[in-house]
């Protein structure tokens, strides 16, 4: 492969460009057969979505989570024909308490916490904010709290899951030579 | 991929743990909550219906896609036919303890169980 007259800092620039794309791309795909399948109750989701907003904050930085989190819920309401649902404020204000969480775990606890840890967290802020969003929207009443800590038991339990998967994800990605330092990866031409 | 506990740290464990014992914590909190007194029905957030929980009763709510038909007896309260999509309401069974909600968000109907002494105290029974 020849690209010796390629800058190193721009090239590692545009990968990052692609790769946050296509992890955009997975994370709106994997949405979108999730929501698509039958489940015994409609809002009962795995959330594997969260695994492409895992692996961009692990392999490159916050900046990357967010553009994944974000990109997804609006594609992927845009291609289920839900944009700016009751639903998609819902799954709008989950993505953005468990986005600003994860971040914030992540920096807070570095190297103490595996992606399994940071994704329970994610997955109980996901909770938090989709509560917070309906009590504001649809219920209008405090009662809808009650459901929370039911709510919660589960979600966890989604989050260590999918914390899992990302994890081997992150694990097997860090060892190809594009996810590695420019400086490295450039010597591997 | 490895098993997920070959990633986990013990700063993982406590994550989990202490979320696992907050959410058991609250389930227990909302069980164990007095039996209600009255319930109160709203509609797009107007109360339109008030009766105790003790007198059995069914009653008819209308909501925008029709009508939401409401129980009362000795489980509690509970809806037994409504015209949504997915019979979410149908499917959250009978509500007692003080608290306790039900609600069928498509026909906007919101069924909730008031504590002794709760906020809108004057009414016994409302019907509008």
């Amino acid at each position: 492969m020849t690209c010796s007259a390629v800058d190193p800092v721009q090239l590692a620039g545009a990968r990052r460009q692609v790769f946050v794309a296509l992890f955009v791309a997975v994370a709106v795909t994997v949405h979108a057969l999730e929501t698509l399948l039958p489940m015994p109750v409609p809002w009962l989701r795995l959330g594997l979505a969260n695994v492409m907003t895992l692996t961009a904050l692990y392999l490159y930085d916050g900046r990357a989570a967010w553009t994944v989190s974000l990109a997804r819920v609006g594609i992927g309401a845009l291609l289920l024909g839900r944009l700016f649902s009751p639903g998609f404020w819902l799954a709008l204000a989950g993505a953005i308490v468990a986005t600003s969480a994860m971040i914030i775990m992540y920096r807070i606890a570095g190297r103490r916490l595996s992606p399994i840890g940071v994704s329970a967290i994610g997955a109980a802020g996901h909770a938090f904010g989709q509560i917070l969003a309906a009590r504001m929207l649809v219920i209008q009443h405090a009662a809808i709290w009650q459901i929370f800590p039911l709510f919660l038991f589960f979600t966890v339990f989604a989050g260590i899951l999918t914390g899992w998967f990302a994890a081997g994800l992150i694990e097997k990605l860090r060892q190809h030579p594009a996810f590695q330092a420019p400086a490295e990866a450039d010597t591997n031409h | 991929m490895k098993a997920p506990w070959h990633y986990m740290t013990s700063g993982d464990w406590l994550v989990v743990l202490l979320l696992l014992c907050a959410s058991m914590a609250g389930i227990a909190w909302v069980a164990t909550a007095p039996r209600g007194t009255r319930v109160i029905v709203t509609r797009s957030g107007q109360t339109c219906f008030i009766a105790p929980l003790d007198q059995p009763r069914s009653v008819d709510l209308d909501g925008p896609l029709g009508q939401t038909h409401l129980v009362i007896d000795d489980q509690g309260a509970r809806i037994t036919a409504s015209p949504c999509p997915h019979k979410l309401c149908i499917a959250m069974g009978p509500a007692r303890h003080s608290g306790d909600l039900l609600a069928c968000i498509p026909n906007r109907i919101l069924v909730r169980i008031d504590k002794p002494g709760g906020e809108e105290a004057p009414y016994d029974l409302l019907s509008r």
